[in-house]
């Protein structure tokens, strides 16, 4: 019977296979795909580099062990299949069979511990692999992960750009991998391309690789990114035809004009686990009086979301309620949305003893922004908190490390920021929130300095147990409290999307955009 | 005694004639810098008198951004925040002219005092100050401002010393030739053998007479700041909390392709006041050096 089923299950597939052939076009092999990206990668290792500037190279050169879809379902990769056990202590991993790096030498679970360690002791996201704290290899395909306690982003962390596997018989030789020549020339990577040039703000330059171990795949020759950090370029660009294909584009003026293009796609489809989230972040420390609570609930008040995401945004991105990002399974959209009421912000105030100055301002406060696509936003703090009686003065830094320098030592009221949630809470999340992340001059640590003592029970919590239900409970309460006590005032996800050239097959649409292996986009 | 003084009359008549008013007279007939005057007068009214009638804060969101001009009453439109742009143009300006006329200023001041040292002692004196203005002359000047303000943050005060001290190069090289041939004229030699101090001779006795190339060179100057200051904020480093055009333009850049007005009108403000200033110099120069112009 069981066979019977089979039988007619494969059947029934051929059949469906075969009566879509003629819709569904099959891909294709071959061709040079143009795309961008946006930024230099300092160097296209992503074991020991974050950032998607070098995540959209890296996961064409290395291969993880797990792939993510776009419904946040793990799919096997490097690994052919996986096992967490029942206590949540061990993961074991079993290595798909006949994979090879790029200088032909096996792909081994020796060098899945090397590359797990290399990650734990280099990556800046220090919790992704922190309870692991043993990899053991009975045999070259099984790598068994022994965990101090429970880890629910584990299988996250083993996706896309956040766990590279890299060479032990390369960056095994005792040079520190952050600064290893082979992170720029002569990768040898386990990914579906392999490098031919790279040259610093011009571009990536990636090749077929003709042993990569999943059947037919690759369908491209060659990717070709070019570096273009001006987005309208990069528009211009990709009307012409010149760029088939670009991701992470959020430029909301520019995305309305691509949209009305015919000759292009322009999805919003992935990203999720990148999980950028924009705020007004609050240094709940100040010495000024953004330091109280109700002044920054009434600051809330005051902020016109609806404005920002209209006006501003143009309408391509929804509201941000919480710190975790809306496509994320934990986002909690109950919590206090704090809607525009500027009678309710002013009263705040009033009872609150700020009083009103006859010159129609309360109290001085500063706003910073660390680049350029965040002044507008920045700009637009200064006239309407002065209807509270707020008088903002903007700050502007001249450049990124400049800001960032300002806002990690404390040194600030307000400013705009941009945070990438990376996955699962614990790895991007929790980051901003706990109370032992207060750390002078590290961007994105808890920069807001706060700290509350059941946050961190919560976040520890739900760091520590597999169990989805409980941790979206645990994460609820957390995003009630954060509301609450507003030490950031979340605005709006980045309405990241994939540009593509409808020549373009299966443009990514994963939950990790384009910084994920583009080994089945193919050219029609 | 009287009778014989009766035939002399005419010929003081034409001395008399003033300095001052030959130039003015000169200038009169430069038609091109008498129009740049008028159109310098009027972006002044504008800029100084229009904010007492047009009562509008520029950093008020008054309307729906992107209100184009002339529609919702708003003569010049409302920007990306929805801010009045005419209030924009008017309190702008003032900043503009003002950051143009200071940086002028400081730029003339650190000009005259290299150039009239280097033109009046000569020698190694000379030299050392010549090779320190090559040194900024060679340094690409937006280049360089933009380090300065880079380093010590986009203030009004910053912005404005950044622009003087890029540009001061020209002053102190006219400075300078004019001191070199001042000096060797014989009021100056007279001046010298009255035994006077050499301070006295360069601000008292020098300057004065060299002042006429410099005036002009710093009536350009402004202009050239102002243009300085637009480009300072187009690139974004200019202090967010005051409103000047290159503001303006700067900070609606992002929407040039949807709203190209927005950018065009603060664009046109600066050109005309520009050329205005530029007509307004061509007409000095040709009124304060006569014998240039009849060459």
């Amino acid at each position: 019977m069981q066979r019977l089923i089979k039988t007619f299950v494969a059947t029934a597939t051929a059949a469906a296979l075969l009566a879509s052939a003629p819709m569904a076009q099959e891909p294709k092999r071959g061709g040079t795909l143009t795309m961008a990206i946006q930024q230099t990668p300092r160097h296209l290792n992503p074991a020991v580099q974050s950032g998607t500037a070098t995540g959209q190279p890296g996961t064409q050169l290395f291969a993880s062990l797990l792939r993510y879809d776009e419904g946040w379902d793990p799919q096997p990769y490097l690994a052919e299949s996986w096992e967490v056990a029942e206590d949540g202590l061990s993961v074991t991993i079993n290595l798909v069979q006949g994979a090879t790096f790029h200088d032909g030498v096996p792909i081994t679970s020796e060098d899945v511990a090397f590359s797990i360690e290399t990650v734990k002791a280099n990556h800046p996201f220090k919790s992704m692999f922190e309870p692991v704290i043993a990899v053991e290899t009975p045999d070259e395909n099984t790598a068994i992960l022994k965990l101090s306690k429970p880890h629910p982003a584990l299988l996250l962390a083993m996706s896309s750009q956040l766990l590279s596997i890299i060479p032990k018989h390369i960056y095994g030789d005792g040079q520190d991998p952050k600064s290893h020549p082979a992170n720029s020339e002569n990768v040898v990577g386990s990914g579906p391309f392999k490098l031919v040039e790279f040259v610093r703000d011009q571009h990536v330059i990636l090749e077929r690789y003709e042993g990569y171990f999943e059947k037919g795949l690759p369908y491209l020759d060659r990717i070709v990114m070019r570096i273009i950090p001006d987005a309208s370029t990069r528009t211009i660009a990709l009307e012409s035809g010149e760029l088939m294909l670009s991701g992470f584009e959020e430029n909301p003026r520019n995305l309305v004009r691509l949209k009305k293009n015919e000759d292009l796609n322009v999805s919003d489809v992935g990203y999720a686990a990148i999980g950028p989230v924009n705020w007004l972040a609050f240094n709940t420390q100040a010495e000024s009086e953004v330091s109280d609570p109700i002044v920054r609930k009434a600051i809330a008040h005051a902020v016109d979301r609806e404005f920002i995401l209209n006006a501003l945004m143009l309408g391509t991105a929804g509201p941000a309620l919480t710190g975790i990002h809306p496509g994320s399974p934990f986002y909690d959209a109950s919590v206090e949305p704090y809607d525009l009421d500027l009678d309710k912000a002013n009263k705040m105030l009033d009872d609150a003893g700020y009083a009103m100055g006859a010159d129609g301002t309360r109290f001085g406060l500063t706003v910073d922004y660390g680049w350029p696509t965040m002044k507008p936003f920045a700009e637009y703090m200064k006239p309407q908190l002065k209807k509270i009686g707020i008088d903002v003065t903007v700050r502007s830094s001249a450049d990124f490390p400049t800001w960032a320098k300002r806002i990690s030592n404390w040194e600030f009221d307000m400013t705009m920021d941009n945070v990438f949630n990376w996955g699962d809470p614990v790895i991007g999340v929790h980051r901003t929130y706990s109370s032992d992340n207060i750390k002078a001059g590290v961007i994105w640590s808890n920069t807001q300095q706060y700290a509350n003592a059941r946050v961190d029970e919560l976040m520890a919590e739900a760091g520590s147990t597999n169990d989805p239900e409980k941790r979206k409970a645990l994460y609820a309460e957390f995003q009630k409290i954060i509301a609450d006590e507003l030490p950031l005032y979340p605005l709006w996800p980045s309405p990241y999307h994939t540009v593509s050239n409808k020549s373009v097959g299966n443009a990514p649409d994963s939950v990790w955009g384009t910084s994920s292996p583009l080994d089945k986009v193919y050219l029609k | 005694m009287s009778d014989t003084m009766q035939p002399a009359q005419p010929e003081p008549e034409i001395q008399s004639t003033s300095p001052l008013r030959e130039m003015v007279s000169m200038f009169m007939r430069n038609y091109a810098a008498v129009a740049g005057l008028v159109l310098l007068i009027a972006i002044v009214l504008f800029v100084f008198v229009g904010p007492l009638i047009h009562r509008t804060d520029p950093f008020e969101m008054v309307w729906a951004p992107f209100t184009f001009p002339g529609q919702e009453g708003f003569l010049l439109g409302t920007d990306y925040l929805g801010r009045d742009i005419l209030a924009a143009m008017m309190v702008g300006g003032q900043v503009s002219m003002a950051i143009g006329l200071a940086a002028a200023l400081v730029s003339v001041i650190i000009g005259v005092t290299v150039g009239a040292f280097a033109g009046y002692y000569g020698g190694v004196i000379e030299e050392l100050l010549m090779r320190f203005t090559e040194f900024f002359q060679v340094l690409p000047t937006l280049l360089f401002s933009m380090v300065i303000v880079a380093l010590f943050g986009a203030s009004l005060l910053t912005v404005t010393l950044a622009i003087g001290v890029v540009s001061w190069t020209a002053v102190a090289r006219v400075t300078r030739s004019e001191f070199l041939r001042i000096r060797e004229l014989e009021y100056v030699a007279a001046a010298r053998s009255g035994s006077a101090r050499d301070l006295y001779l360069i601000f008292k006795v020098i300057l004065p007479n060299a002042l006429p190339p410099i005036v002009v060179q710093a009536n350009l100057m402004v202009g050239s700041a102002i243009l300085f200051e637009a480009a300072l904020s187009f690139l974004g480093l200019s202090d967010p909390n005051v409103m000047s055009w290159g503001q303006v333009i700067g900070s609606n850049r992002p929407y040039i392709l949807d709203a190209g007005f927005a950018v065009a009108i603060p664009g046109f403000a600066i050109f005309l006041t520009v050329l205005a200033i530029s007509l307004v110099g061509d007409g000095l120069n040709d009124a304060l050096n006569p014998k240039l112009r009849q060459r």
